[in-house]
């Protein structure tokens, strides 16, 4: 005798339900320019405009990955700063042995493969993935300090820089230019291909996917993966910029990177969400934080509000879900 | 004089949305006596068991404990009225001693301090009662499957009870160690408990029971002495239904073997599965709850491993370990739990047939937009799926939808071999029509299918051939046009094996 199910009746969306969540962040992103164009005149120019894109560029990468870790439901990739440090210290330290673009290689491979290691462990044999990623964030960060003995690494090729930073067209710099090539990269990946369908599958039910032939544990691998090699990508970049890397330098990333994914609204309960949510969410904090500066606002309050931004952003997604009756 | 039974349960009725679940069903149990309550998978026992928990309320009737009519609001209530309920799915904690265990409920306690010594005592006297030979300071978790049912009994029982519902106490249990069950049971019963006791195993119901309740659609049957009562008795009566539902069969021509599984087993769960389905040939695969149908179908889909035996697909031996395997031998799964392992609800009709199939709308990875859409329109349409709106969330569908939508994924990939358990499970009348009809058609494009149902009147209909499965293994290979009782016999094990 079965008892009657949820899915027995037909759930009707109203308007809001079915567009609300999609329209909601370009709205907000709309009131942010509004807010911002009255408060400050420095506001709206494409200086300070372009500024915040270069300042978007490299945790917009790392982004690209965690979108990828959230709706496989892999709930979160907190090695991201030991993955950025990888990079960051490895393109410096090897520029002058092999040639600045073969360094930034090996930092990307050797991100990856540790990436590998975190996929292996959540992906095939289950473990939590904020415990496992925690763990061997905190292992490779290690490694990272006793390689480097904990000082600051100077890089020494100041024309790699340059061509980093050289603005394209005169206004946007390159490093603005492969933030958008792998957010872009990243969608098509997502939206067009196999795997995209089987990343959206597997966050939505694992089971069911299971049983359709979908190889669930290399798709979950896979997002770890993914998000290894792009903050070890983000490292790289960022090492070369700045031509000066320490352990420390990823300190942070994988907080904004998770700011970003959940302001978009992409859900931690996978199974939803997509690259241009994830990219509104991080345009929509990284503008918030810009008009916080620009009003002179010290860094400790900005803190306090991007973490304020978080717990609305996820009793949001709560309430969403039970409106729908989706849970 | 003769006191007012335990139990007075009277007229209740159940309606879930468009299913007649109880009808005017009345029982009455005295302390003291063994009462089973016999009948069919989705016959009313569990929902009947759930209106006296508290976890269902009826639409009408009146329950009496003690002579004094009663409201019984939840479980929480229903065990201070001293209602307690084992069920077959055993609620231990499994880091916890035995006798913390049977304490759970209430253990004894000073200032919010549980008092060590009084609870470990408390449990070796209810084990002592029971006469169960367990230790109290072993970890439940260390115990084996038997032992943890007499721990969930002695459970039920320390909290007191007049009325104890035992709700497939055997069914993972030996022969043997029912026997142990047994005792306990008997020594409930000398203490005056009233036992509601439900079972498929009709021989333990002759030998325990004092009184039958057959229960068959949702009504009762028969209340009765069980004295002198035979298995053939109790089967009759389980099915002796007129079959109102009509299930036309297509008649098609069979063709060659396609599936053979020889001696498949894995653990204990089954073994020794020896299995064929032709071409355009329907074979049912009958047993009761827990006989190992669902088992053997994922095993020969590759859901779960078997351990022993091979399979073979038309001619070519197959070594099926994922469902990956499965899908590239041909074979195709419509699950039995759709919400767990059919559908991924978040994504659109389109996303979900297309699932099992990518291979076959990409290339180099890339899926092919246009050619996705075709085979998803083109299968959400051949099966009926209404409105055939692809990019529609599909938890936005009813139930009989969702199983059509569940059938293209499947079709999708062209399968051979489909095995399919419990297509119909809840979906309403018209859309199983709609399913007899698409498993019908596909018969006659010459897959062959393998079905798993509870409803024997629709494994009988629609099946060329059925297998009776019982504790594991085969019982029985029933040509077209056996009986209900042929079936229920070999299910129940009373067919000398």
């Amino acid at each position: 005798m079965s008892a009657p199910t949820a899915t027995d009746r037909v759930v009707k969306q109203s308007l809001f339900d079915r567009y609300g969540t999609s329209l909601a962040m370009p709205v907000g992103i709309v009131v942010l320019l509004i807010v911002g164009t009255i408060l400050s005149d420095r506001f709206l120019s494409i200086s300070n405009l372009t500024n915040v894109l270069i300042n978007m560029s490299i945790v917009g990468i790392i982004v690209v990955g965690m979108t990828f870790v959230f709706i496989t439901r892999g709930l979160a990739d907190l090695s991201v700063p030991a993955m950025v440090a990888v990079g960051g210290l490895l393109v410096l330290v090897l520029d002058d042995v092999i040639g600045t673009w073969p360094a930034a290689l090996v930092g990307l491979l050797v991100a990856t493969a540790a990436g590998l290691v975190n996929g292996v462990l959540i992906g095939y044999a289950g473990l939590n993935p904020v415990i496992t990623t925690l763990a061997s964030g905190t292992i490779v960060l290690g490694i990272a300090q006793a390689f480097v003995g904990g000082v600051i690494v100077y890089g020494q090729d100041p024309v790699a820089k340059d061509v980093l930073t050289e603005r394209i067209f005169g206004t946007v710099p390159t490093i603005v230019l492969i933030f958008l090539l792998v957010a872009l990269m990243g969608h098509l990946v997502l939206a067009r291909t196999v795997f995209g369908r089987w990343t959206y599958a597997v966050g939505g039910n694992p089971h069911a996917t299971e049983a359709s032939a979908v190889p669930v544990r290399r798709v979950k691998a896979g997002a770890f993966v993914l998000t290894a090699s792009l903050s070890g990508l983000a490292g790289v970049l960022l090492g070369i910029s700045l031509q000066a890397a320490r352990p420390g330098i990823g300190t942070g990333y994988e907080f904004d990177a998770i700011t970003a994914v959940v302001v978009g609204g992409v859900s931690l309960l996978g199974g939803s969400g997509s690259i241009p949510r994830a990219m509104g969410g991080l345009l929509f904090v990284q503008l918030l934080t810009n008009i916080m500066t620009l009003q002179g606002v010290p860094s400790e309050p900005q803190g306090m509000v991007k973490g304020a931004l978080i717990v609305v952003a996820v009793a949001l997604d709560v309430f969403l879900r039970r409106r729908g009756g989706r849970e | 004089m003769n006191p007012a039974p335990s139990l007075r349960m009277r007229g209740i009725s159940k309606t879930f949305p468009g299913i007649r679940a109880l009808t005017d069903v009345s029982l009455d149990v005295a302390g003291g006596e063994v009462h089973a309550i016999v009948g069919e998978n989705g016959a009313g026992k569990s929902t009947l068991m759930k209106i006296l928990a508290g976890v269902y309320q009826p639409d009408e009737g009146s329950i009496e404990l003690a002579g004094e009519a009663v409201r019984i609001a939840d479980p929480i209530d229903a065990r201070r009225r001293g209602i307690g309920m084992v069920y077959q799915e055993l609620n231990l904690v499994p880091d916890l001693s035995v006798a913390e265990n049977i304490t759970l409920g209430g253990p004894p306690s000073r200032f919010g301090f549980v008092r060590r010594k009084a609870l470990r005592e408390r449990a070796q006297e209810v084990l002592d009662e029971l006469g169960a030979r367990v230790h109290p300071d072993d970890l439940v978790g260390s115990l084996p499957v038997s032992q943890q049912q007499l721990v969930e009994i002695a459970k039920a029982y320390a909290a007191s009870p007049s009325i104890i519902v035992l709700d497939e106490p055997t069914s993972s249990l030996s022969e043997n160690e029912a026997q142990a069950l047994f005792r306990v049971v008997e020594r409930m019963k000398a203490a005056g408990i009233a036992i509601i006791y439900i079972s498929h195993r009709l021989r333990e119901v002759i030998e325990l029971a004092d009184r039958v309740t057959v229960l068959r659609d949702g009504r009762l049957v028969e209340s009765r002495d069980a004295e002198g009562i035979t298995a053939a008795d109790m089967i009759r009566l389980m099915v002796g239904r007129d079959i109102t539902d009509v299930f036309p069969k297509r008649e098609v021509p069979i063709g060659e073997v396609v599936l053979k599984v020889e001696s498949l087993g894995r653990g204990d769960v089954f073994d020794g599965i020896d299995l064929e389905v032709r071409a355009g040939e329907i074979v049912g695969l009958a047993g009761i709850v827990g006989a190992g149908r669902t088992e053997v179908a994922r095993a020969v889909f590759g859901l779960d491993r078997a351990d022993r035996g091979h399979i073979t697909v038309s001619g070519t031996r197959v070594t099926i370990r994922s469902p990956r395997d499965g899908v590239e031998a041909g074979i195709a799964y419509v699950p039995e739990d759709r919400k767990r392992d059919g559908l991924v609800p978040q994504l659109t009709v389109k996303d979900n047939v297309a699932l099992a199939s990518l291979g076959a709308v990409s290339n180099a990875g890339w899926v092919r937009g246009s050619a996705e859409r075709r085979v998803a329109t083109d299968r959400a349409t051949e099966l009926g799926v209404s409105p055939p709106l692809i990019d529609r969330r599909v938890d936005t569908y009813s139930g009989g939808n969702q199983q059509k939508v569940v059938f293209a994924k499947w079709l999708a990939t062209e399968p051979r071999v489909l095995i399919l358990d419990e297509p119909t499970r809840g979906v309403d009348v018209g859309a199983k029509a709609d399913i007899h009809t698409i498993i019908g058609e596909l018969a006659a494009r010459g897959a062959a299918i393998l079905m798993i149902s509870s409803e024997l009147p629709e494994v009988l209909a629609v099946s060329d051939r059925i297998y009776v499965l019982h504790e594991g293994r085969l019982s029985a290979e029933l040509p077209r046009g056996a009986s209900e009782q042929d079936v229920m016999r070999a299910a129940t094990g009373e067919e000398a094996a």
